[in-house]
C-alpha cells in the first residue's frame, strides 16, 4: 500500500491540529474544544448548582469552605469537518513531476493531521463522476484516505469544470467547515464558485498548485493551443507580447482566486513546481499558521 | 533616366506575386496542450503566411518584403542617368605627350591642361569606376592599367612628363582599345591637341571614343632646314625657318659653329604658312652647327636644329634583301643610320666609284653587285666585286678563331648554330677575320675609295640575328665601311630609341637631367633624350655629344584640330561629354537596409 507520504513526513506531521479561522459547531463529540461547555477535562467556568446536576461535578472544596453548593463546568470537545476536495481534472496532469501528484500528496498531509486530531475528513475528486466516499475519523481511516487518492486518474475528457464542481458543492448540504481545495485553479470562474463556499459558510483553504511551465511558458512560433480541459482550441503566435500578456493575465487570475479565499476568511498559497513536500510542510501550513 | 537592363524590370510581378501567394497560403500551425486557453490571447501576428485563400491582410512585413524587391529589381535593370563627366565605368585615359602639347597657348601648357584634366577625371570617377592611363609619347607606355585607386593613380601622373618627340597616338588609341575595345560601356578619352599623324587601322571596338581638343592658337615658328652645302664659294650653311601660324611672326636667329655663335640675325615677319631662308658661308673645318631660333611663338621645342658634318655621323644606308627584320631592327638602331630597303639594286647606283646615292649598301642573301657606295657589307653570297669568290658551301660549320681587330670586336661566334655557309676563297685585298671549320667566316677589304665586308652565311640561315653579337657586329661594320671610327657627335630626334655597343654603365646628361644607363648585354640602348639640345653621353673615358633636335614639320604645326578622322569616322572635339551614372549601388545598399528592417520586425515579432 502507497501511504503517500514518507516516515518522515509523518513525523513531521504529529502532534499537529488543523488550525481554522472560524468556529464549526461540532457532530459528534471529538477532540477539538468548543466554547460549548461540556465534558472533559478542560476547566471552563463555574456556576451555581441546581436541582438535578450531576454531584460528580459539584465542588467540594468551595462547599465546604463557603458552605455554597457551586458546580464546575468543563469545555465541550466536537470535532472538525474537513472537505478535502482533490481537482482531478486533465490539467492537472500537466507539469513534472504532475501536479496531481503533488495535489494528492499535500492532501493526504493535511488529511492526515486532521484524522489525527480527531476530525471528520470529507474526500471527494473534484471533475470525476464518482461517487462521493464516506467520511472518515481517527487516524485508521488514513490507509483508506490513501488507497482513495492514489487510485484517482483523471478522466480522458473534463466531466465538470472546476467551477462547476465546486459550484455543486456549495449547493449540497455539506456541512460546514474547512474546505480544502488542491487545484491549479484554471478555470475563470474559479473564484466566483470559491466566493459561493464562502457564501455557504465554509472556511476555503485553496493550496494552488502551478508548473513551471506554466507560470513561464517556453512557446514560440505559430501555434494551435489545445485546451487541457476541453475548451475550444485557439490560434496564436508565440511571441514575447503574447507571452507578457500571458503571464499577466495568470497572475491577474491568481490574485482573483487569492481574493475570494481571503473573503471567505480561508487560506491561500500558490505552490510552483516540484517544491519538496517537507519544506511546503515546514514553511507554508506550519509556519503561515495553517497547522499547529 | 533610363534603364540598361530593363528586362529586369519584369521580374518584378512574377516575384511580387509568388510573395504574395506565399502570403495567402495557409500555414500548417503546431499543436499545442496547453492546461487552459483562457489565459492565452488569442493573437495572431502575420508573420508568415497565414490564411489560403482568406483577404490579405494589412501587413508591414509584405510591405517591406515587396518593397525590397521592388528595389532590388530596379537596381538589377541597371537605371542611369546622363551627367557631364570625362569618365564613365570603364575610362583609358590617352594622354598625348608630344611635342606640340608643349605649346604654351593654354597657361602653362597644352600638356599641362591634359594633366590637369586627366586629374580632374580621376578625382571624380566614382568607387566603381576603372580608369587607366596610357601616355602618347614617341612609344605608347601604360602609366596605370585599368583600377580605381585614385591616389596611386594621381600620384603617377604627376609624374608624367611631356616630351619634345613626335607622338605615337595611332599606337597608344590602338593599345586603349585592345584594353577596353570588347567591354560594354567603355570609354577612350583621347586628350590631345589633335596634331599627330593620321591614324589608320584603328578601330575603337565597343568602346566610345571621346576627343578632348587641347589648345586655342597656332601661333609658331620653326626652324625647318639646318645644312651645309658645297658651293662654288665654298661651304656654305643654310638656316631655313616656317612660320605656322595664320599671322606673321617675326624673331632673332643665331647660327653656331662647334658651339661657337658665328652669327645673329633678326627674322623679318614671315607671312602666314611661309618660309624664311638665311645662308652664311660656314667656318672651315666645323663639324657641328646649330641654330636657335628666339620669337613669341607658341612651341619652343621646334627652336632648336643642329647640322652635323661628319661623315661617320650620318649614313645613308640602302638594304638590298627579300626582307629581315632582324637586320633591318638593328640598322635601325643606329643613330647614324637612314635606312632605305630594296630587292634589287637601283640602275643609278651601280657601276663605279663614287657619286651615288647611298654611303652603304648591304646585300642580305642577294649577290652581291658593284655599286657607287663607298662601303658595302654583305650575307651570303659574294659577287664579282668581292672581296672573295664562291667555291661551294658547306652546312653546319663548326667556329674556329676570329682575329682581334676592331671588327670583330665584342663579337662572339662560339656556339652560333648556322645553317649553311658559303664556302669561298679570298682574292687578295680580303683579309680573313673569322674562320669556320668550312672556311673564312668574315672578310673584310679595304681600298682607299671602298670598304667591303663578307659575311658568307645568311642571318636568316642562322640563329645569330638572336645572338648579342649581332648588332655589334653590324655597327662595327657600319664603323669599319663609314671609314674608320664612330662619330664623336651624333645627331637623334627627341625620344627616338638608339643603340651603340657598350659593355659598361653610361651617363647621359642633358637638358632634362642626368640619367644613368645600363646596358643590355654588349648593347647600350639610349631613350632617355626626350629633350631638345646638347646631351654629353659619357661611355667611361669619352663622352659623344648627342644633339637632339626635333625638326618634324607635323609637330610644329600647332593649331589643335576640332575634329578627328579616328575609328572609321570623324570623332568631333567635346567641350566636356555626357556620361551614364549608374545608381543601382545606393539601390542595392536599401534594398539591403529595408531587408534589414523587415528582419528586425520579424525578430521583434516572433
Amino acid at each position: 500500500m502507497n501511504l503517500l507520504l514518507d516516515p518522515r513526513e509523518f513525523r513531521l506531521l504529529d502532534g499537529l491540529r488543523l488550525n481554522p479561522r472560524k468556529y464549526f459547531q461540532g457532530r459528534v463529540r471529538g477532540e477539538r474544544l468548543t466554547k460549548k461547555k461540556g465534558i472533559s477535562i478542560e476547566f471552563a467556568d463555574y456556576r451555581e448548582y441546581t436541582e438535578g446536576d450531576d454531584l460528580r461535578h459539584l465542588d467540594w472544596n468551595v462547599l465546604a469552605r463557603l458552605d455554597t453548593p457551586v458546580m464546575r463546568t468543563y469545555q465541550d470537545e466536537e470535532d472538525l469537518a474537513l472537505h478535502l476536495l482533490l481537482d482531478v481534472s486533465p490539467s492537472m496532469e500537466f507539469g513534472d513531476p504532475p501536479k496531481l501528484d503533488t495535489a494528492k500528496q499535500l492532501g493526504a498531509a493535511i488529511a492526515y493531521v486532521a484524522l489525527n486530531g480527531g476530525d471528520a475528513v470529507f474526500p471527494r475528486a473534484l471533475g470525476l463522476r464518482q461517487q462521493t466516499p464516506r467520511p472518515l475519523r481517527g487516524r485508521v481511516g488514513y490507509p483508506r484516505l490513501a488507497t482513495w487518492a492514489e487510485n484517482l486518474k483523471p478522466p480522458e475528457q473534463t466531466a465538470e469544470t472546476l467551477s462547476k464542481a465546486l459550484k455543486a458543492f456549495a449547493a449540497s448540504s455539506a456541512r460546514a467547515g474547512i474546505v480544502l481545495i488542491l487545484s491549479d485553479g484554471l478555470d475563470p470562474e474559479a473564484p466566483n464558485a470559491i466566493r459561493a463556499l464562502g457564501g455557504r459558510g465554509h472556511e476555503v483553504w485553496l493550496l494552488q498548485l502551478l508548473s513551471d511551465v506554466e507560470m513561464d511558458p517556453d512557446l514560440e512560433g505559430d501555434l494551435r493551443l489545445l485546451d487541457g480541459e476541453g475548451g475550444l482550441p485557439i490560434e496564436i503566435t508565440a511571441n514575447g507580447m503574447v507571452l507578457k500578456e500571458y503571464r499577466k493575465r495568470l497572475q491577474a487570475h491568481n490574485e482573483q482566486l487569492a481574493e475570494a479565499v481571503r473573503r471567505s476568511g480561508g487560506r491561500y498559497e500558490l505552490i510552483v513546481g516540484n517544491k519538496p513536500m517537507e519544506k511546503v510542510l515546514k514553511d507554508v501550513l506550519k509556519r503561515q499558521g495553517w497547522l499547529t | 533616366m533610363s534603364f540598361q537592363n530593363g528586362a529586369a524590370l519584369a521580374w518584378l510581378i512574377p516575384l511580387a506575386g509568388i510573395i504574395i501567394l506565399l502570403y495567402l497560403l495557409k500555414m500548417r500551425r503546431r499543436d499545442v496542450r496547453v492546461p487552459a486557453t483562457f489565459l492565452w490571447p488569442a493573437r495572431v501576428e502575420e508573420i508568415r503566411a497565414n490564411a489560403l485563400f482568406q483577404k490579405l491582410r494589412p501587413n508591414w512585413l509584405l510591405f517591406l518584403q515587396l518593397l525590397a524587391l521592388a528595389l532590388v529589381c530596379f537596381g538589377m535593370a541597371r537605371p542611369q542617368t546622363q551627367q557631364k563627366g570625362l569618365t564613365g565605368e570603364i575610362t583609358v585615359l590617352v594622354l598625348d605627350s608630344s611635342a606640340s602639347m608643349s605649346a604654351t597657348d593654354i597657361a602653362p601648357s597644352r600638356f599641362e591642361e591634359a594633366k590637369k584634366l586627366a586629374k580632374e577625371a580621376i578625382q571624380s570617377s566614382r568607387a566603381g569606376d576603372r580608369l587607366a592611363l596610357i601616355e602618347a609619347g614617341a612609344t605608347p607606355k601604360v602609366i596605370f592599367p585599368l583600377g580605381n585607386d585614385q591616389a596611386k593613380q594621381v600620384r603617377l601622373l604627376d609624374a608624367v612628363k611631356p616630351t619634345d618627340s613626335e607622338g605615337e597616338v595611332g599606337d597608344a588609341l590602338r593599345l586603349a582599345a585592345a584594353l577596353v575595345g570588347t567591354q560594354d560601356g567603355a570609354r577612350i578619352v583621347l586628350l590631345s591637341d589633335g596634331v599627330f599623324e593620321k591614324v589608320t587601322n584603328f578601330t575603337r571596338g565597343k568602346a566610345a571614343l571621346v576627343y578632348k581638343s587641347i589648345g586655342d592658337q597656332d601661333d609658331n615658328l620653326s626652324i625647318s632646314a639646318l645644312g651645309t652645302a658645297e658651293t662654288a664659294t665654298g661651304r656654305q650653311l643654310f638656316c631655313g625657318i616656317k612660320n605656322h601660324s595664320s599671322k606673321p611672326i617675326d624673331g632673332s636667329l643665331t647660327l653656331y659653329a662647334d658651339g661657337e655663335a658665328i652669327a645673329s640675325t633678326k627674322v623679318p615677319g614671315i607671312a602666314p604658312n611661309g618660309q624664311w631662308g638665311h645662308t652664311i658661308a660656314a667656318p672651315a673645318g666645323a663639324k657641328v652647327f646649330e641654330a636657335k631660333l628666339t620669337a613669341s611663338d607658341m612651341l619652343k621645342s621646334d627652336n632648336y636644329a643642329v647640322s652635323i658634318n661628319d661623315p661617320g655621323a650620318s649614313l645613308r644606308v640602302l638594304l638590298v634583301s627579300k626582307g629581315n627584320p632582324f637586320l633591318e631592327k638593328a640598322l635601325f638602331l643606329d643613330p647614324r643610320v637612314t635606312l632605305d630597303r630594296t630587292t634589287e639594286v637601283p640602275p643609278q647606283e651601280m657601276g663605279g666609284i663614287g657619286g651615288g646615292t647611298y654611303d652603304v649598301v648591304v646585300f642580305d642573301g642577294i649577290e652581291e653587285q658593284p655599286v657607287k657606295a663607298r662601303g658595302v657589307i654583305t650575307f651570303g653570297s659574294p659577287g664579282p666585286s668581292s672581296p672573295a669568290k664562291a667555291t661551294g658551301s658547306a652546312a653546319k660549320p663548326q667556329f674556329l678563331s676570329a682575329e682581334k681587330s676592331d671588327l670583330m670586336r665584342g663579337v662572339d661566334f662560339e656556339g652560333v648554330f648556322i645553317e649553311k655557309q658559303t664556302q669561298v676563297q679570298p682574292t687578295a685585298t680580303g683579309k680573313v677575320q673569322a674562320e669556320t671549320s668550312a672556311g673564312p667566316l668574315v672578310i673584310s677589304s679595304e681600298r682607299p675609295d671602298k670598304r667591303q665586308i663578307l659575311v658568307t652565311f645568311e642571318p636568316l640561315n642562322s640563329d645569330f640575328p638572336l645572338q648579342v653579337g649581332f648588332p655589334i657586329l653590324l655597327a662595327n661594320a657600319l664603323d669599319f665601311v663609314a671609314g674608320g671610327n664612330s662619330s664623336q657627335a651624333l645627331a637623334v630626334k627627341p625620344g627616338q630609341p638608339f643603340s651603340l655597343p657598350w659593355t659598361k654603365e653610361a651617363q647621359l646628361t642633358g637638358p632634362s637631367g642626368t640619367h644613368t644607363l645600363s646596358p643590355t648585354g654588349s648593347t647600350l640602348v639610349i631613350r632617355e633624350a626626350k629633350t631638345v639640345g646638347k646631351h654629353a653621353l659619357k661611355l667611361g673615358e669619352t663622352t659623344k655629344d648627342i644633339y637632339v633636335a626635333l625638326k618634324s614639320d607635323r609637330e610644329s604645326n600647332i593649331e589643335p584640330a576640332k575634329n578627328l578622322p579616328l575609328g572609321g569616322g570623324e570623332v568631333k572635339a567635346t567641350q566636356t561629354p555626357l556620361r551614364f551614372a549608374d545608381f543601382w549601388r545606393p539601390l542595392a545598399l536599401l534594398a539591403l537596409l529595408v531587408l534589414a528592417g523587415e528582419w528586425w520586425l520579424f525578430a521583434r515579432r516572433s
